[in-house]
């Protein structure tokens, strides 16, 4: 028997106040069930870091990179830092890049747990939700015990690193990875396992291999896509080329792919993390460049006495000659990238940040073409896509 | 007859004192309170935290509830300016109305001859199937069929209330509660028939003295009804309707201050009387007792199934309104229908 | 681009049988919490966390100490510390209003003038408050609560993730 079915579409304007939209506006053109396009309003959360950029100097500029994915902003620093020190020419001593490299996979960890967990509220999943923050915790609270802060950390300076790992840290890392450990197995059960979370997931925002690189999708989604692309392989900066870990990939490129490779991803960060603890060599955490600029009474107290850097005069406003640099860094949400061009006065003429959430836009877009309604949350949290970040 | 005795007597009469003081609206009331004060605190226990406190710290916070519902009485009922206010603010409470309604044929207990304090009403409530009174606010042999009747009245409510709010996140919560209403209905329908052609009879309470918990007659139908009471009263994992990342609150969306506490009401209540039905089909209903312990019994039971059913909310995420459709008529409709066959059969051997 | 190049992973798919044991085995896993929680929550009003040293909690000021060398002015990224001029001498002020804890100014202060005090939780009752001169920033914040303010410290632990600790 044939129905004819008469089409009944409209638009549906989901936020920029609504539970499932974020800082944007989704205008959902909805045929029946099925959306026939989005359009994304975003930018609601713009600040102008780029602009800002060209009027602070280049200090002033590592708390402000950071804000716009203060849950990652370990990585945002250390893209920006990098890339001025390209520019400066000096170079980081080795325990200051294994410091980077554990403070840059705590936060991963800790920003894949909030990215689980809001994938989680989005399918109503609200243990998901609870849980994802309440695990990330106990990675904040390390961090907040080596850089001083829990999230804004501003921990990687030009040269550096602001502070030493103190065998305390040391101990409350091993007892968090052993945690975690266990209570991953938990999360497999309640939430990675449980029938209601892959059947919203599966097969659902499906980004084929060709797909995910014409669309410039990064990061986990790319590689959950069945692309062999990490930055920390490709191009490896801190401490990863002296680190054994290996890169999820998944082939089938839906939001189940996506979120297993969150997961396991947590898990190769752990691993990444005690190999840190076992190999991390004896040296100083700042260039001797600077180093040797820090006065030797004050040398003794704070950097000896107690692994902390004071800050030379050197940088409240230094000069770095004229040129240009990039810098590529593997954000806990994809490929970031920094361009900082100097034109040899204290404020950079040029910065231009690119962030993985960026580039998430056009991929949330175009995957959201021909799915039921329902999966335009679903997609959305399974591409962890974090507004701020995205604007800027 | 003196005063207090004629009091007496009419404050015990089944049809005032089943509806109104116990099990019916007060217990309501309670229940809704704890239901939700439960859901919040399991919830909490599961997840991480510890839920409300402040509100009376020795009870674990129970009053917090009754504090939220002081606060939404008192905050503004903000009416919408494209509304016909008179249906606008007559929805939820025609909704909370209908919701109730299907208790007041549900039995809850039986009456013996003497010794109960419902003994006087024998024979006013007399079930000539089971030889005994039944209490129930209103007694028909074929209750089973009008509390399914009744039941069936309340989505189209649900679909008047989004109709009439004139907002698209409640029309699209409305055309879900349409499309969801008919496959839970007909599991509903399906897993109380077989029990009714199992026991050879269309009276609850009949079922229920032929002292076979339902649970074991027929677990096939339990597991049906048990899906078809989560998908008809909203619980997770088919939160559908009022799916809050995707709907706001579906129907709900535009109600706000006392009116929005009418509107929630509605699902936890229809929950609670599903679960009454459950409890008498499946679980033994008030065996072995009777009269005032038989009814406090059976709504222990439908207490403990409620707070099961709200305690999934800590468990699940919610399905796609596609793949709770698919569930139901692919998966659960045939297995219902297995069900039927099977009560059949196992009430051909077995229950003569 | 590394040389090792893997196979991508496949899930496993779903299978009908399979699923009604990932859901008891969800269900399961919901009671086990249920019946022995693992709470995280800091009671706060009541309990609350003694910042460990070295966080990045509200500045003091030593106004004896300071050399009036205005680094930790130049160095503010949110302009929120600004030199004046205090019998003349050079002391600096903060507008909390617009301090982002970056710390920079404690670490590059060259006569350690400035310290991080344990103390983040502070409440101001208007904008002006907010401003601190340099009599105001000498005082110290870490005041000892009286009442009933339980200090707790948070320890990571193998069972329970955050555990706090009561500190004497």
């Amino acid at each position: 028997m044939d129905v004819e079915v008469v089409p009944v579409t409209g638009e549906l304007n989901v936020g920029p106040q609504h539970p499932g939209s974020g800082h944007m506006r989704i205008l959902v053109k909805l045929s029946g069930d099925i959306v026939d396009d989005v359009e994304l309003d975003v930018g609601y959360v713009h600040r102008a870091v780029e602009k800002l950029g060209e009027n602070r100097n280049y200090m002033h500029l590592i708390p402000l990179v950071e804000r716009p994915a203060i849950l990652d902003s370990v990585h945002m620093n250390m893209g920006y830092v990098m890339a001025v020190e390209k520019i400066i020419n000096v170079d980081v001593p080795e325990r200051a890049l294994y410091l980077r490299s554990f403070a840059a996979e705590v936060n991963r960890i800790a920003s894949h747990f909030y990215g689980i967990g809001i994938l989680g509220i989005f399918l109503g999943h609200s243990t998901s939700f609870m849980w994802g923050f309440g695990d990330r915790e106990i990675w904040v609270h390390i961090l907040e015990a080596l850089t001083g802060a829990r999230v804004t950390n501003s921990y990687v300076i030009p040269g550096g690193v602001r502070r030493d790992i103190s065998p305390s840290i040391i101990e409350m890392t091993k007892k968090a990875i052993s945690y975690t450990r266990r209570k991953l197995n938990d999360w497999k059960k309640i939430f990675f396992n449980n029938p209601t979370i892959r059947a919203r997931l599966e097969n659902v925002g499906v980004m084929t291999k060709d797909q995910a690189i014409a669309w410039g999708a990064v990061g986990p989604n790319l590689r959950a896509s069945g692309v062999y692309f990490d930055v920390r392989k490709a191009e490896p900066y801190a401490a990863y080329s002296k680190l054994d870990f290996d890169i999820p990939v998944y082939k089938e490129g839906d939001g189940y792919a996506r979120s297993m490779v969150r997961l396991e991803e947590i898990e190769q960060s752990m691993r990444i993390l005690e190999q840190i603890i076992k190999d991390i060599p004896q040296g100083p955490i700042l260039s001797e460049r600077f180093l040797k600029q820090i006065p030797p009474t004050r040398m003794k107290k704070w950097v000896e006495g107690q692994g902390r850097i004071v800050l030379p005069g050197y940088y409240a406003s230094f000069r770095p000659p004229k040129g240009e640099a990039t810098s590529r860094v593997e954000a806990g949400r994809g490929e970031l990238m920094y361009y900082v061009m100097s034109d040899g006065s204290a404020k950079p003429y040029r910065l231009r940040m690119i962030t993985p959430s960026y580039r998430l836009i056009y991929v949330f877009k175009n995957l959201c073409k021909g799915v039921r309604y329902a999966d335009v949350v679903s997609i959305y949290g399974s591409l962890d896509y974090f507004p701020p970040e995205a604007d800027r | 007859m003196d005063f207090i005795s004629i009091l007496r007597f009419y404050f015990f009469y089944p049809s005032f004192f089943d509806i109104i003081i116990f099990p019916g609206l007060i217990l309501f009331a309670v229940i809704l309170l704890t239901a939700i004060w439960f859901e919040r605190k399991a919830a909490a226990r599961v997840q991480m935290r510890v839920g409300p406190y402040y509100a009376s710290k020795r009870s674990g916070g129970f009053l917090q509830l009754v504090a939220d519902a002081l606060k939404f009485v008192f905050s503004e009922m903000i009416i919408p300016d494209q509304v016909n206010p008179t249906l606008f603010v007559l929805a939820p409470a025609l909704l909370l109305m209908i919701s109730i309604l299907p208790f007041a044929v549900v039995p809850v207990s039986i009456i013996p001859k003497s010794g109960s304090i419902f003994s006087p009403y024998f024979h006013d409530f007399y079930d000539p199937n089971i030889g005994m009174g039944v209490l129930s606010g209103f007694f028909t042999q074929y209750n089973l069929v009008l509390v399914l009747a009744l039941e069936a009245i309340y989505p189209i409510f649900i679909i008047f209330m989004g109709w009439v709010t004139n907002n698209r996140f409640a029309i699209l919560g409305s055309v879900r509660e349409t499309m969801l209403s008919v496959s839970y209905d007909v599991l509903i329908f399906m897993a109380t028939v077989s029990l009714a052609l199992e026991f050879h009879t269309l009276d609850i309470a009949q079922i229920v003295q032929r002292g076979i918990p339902g649970i074991l007659a027929n677990p096939f139908a339990a597991l049906v009804f048990f899906i078809g009471m989560l998908i008809g009263s909203s619980r997770f994992p088919f939160d559908i309707v009022e799916a809050e990342t995707e709907l706001v609150v579906g129907p709900a969306t535009e109600y706000s201050g006392f009116l929005f506490v009418i509107t929630m009401a509605p699902a936890y209540i229809g929950n609670f009387i599903y679960s009454f039905i459950f409890v008498d089909l499946f679980l033994g209903g008030w065996l072995p007792f009777t009269g005032l312990p038989g009814a406090a019994y059976t709504a222990l039971k439908a207490v403990i199934v409620l707070f099961f059913s709200v305690f999934m909310r800590s468990v699940y995420g919610r399905y796609r309104l596609d793949q709770a459709l698919r569930g139901s008529w692919k998966y659960l409709f045939p297995l219902s229908l297995f069900a039927l066959i099977f009560g059949m059969v196992v009430g051909f051997l077995w229950i003569a | 681009m590394d040389s090792v190049k893997k196979e991508p992973k496949e899930y496993k798919k779903e299978n009908p049988i399979g699923l009604f044991g990932d859901h008891l085995n969800a269900i399961a896993t919901g009671l086990k919490y249920f019946a022995k929680p693992q709470r995280i929550t800091l009671k706060y009003p009541e309990e609350s966390i003694r910042l460990p040293t070295g966080y990045r909690g509200l500045i003091r000021l030593y106004k004896d100490v300071c050399i009036g060398c205005t680094l930790c002015a130049m160095i503010c990224p949110a302009d929120a510390m600004k030199m004046m001029t205090q019998e003349g001498k050079k002391l600096p002020i903060i507008n909390y209003g617009r301090c982002v804890f970056c710390g920079f100014c404690v670490d590059i202060c060259p006569v350690d003038a400035l310290k991080e005090t344990g103390v983040h939780d502070v409440a101001f009752s208007n904008r002006r408050d907010l401003i601190f001169d340099p009599d105001k920033f000498n005082k110290n914040y870490d005041v000892p609560f009286t009442g009933v303010v339980r200090k707790v410290r948070a320890e990571v632990d193998e069972k329970k993730g955050i555990r706090y600790v009561p500190d004497s």
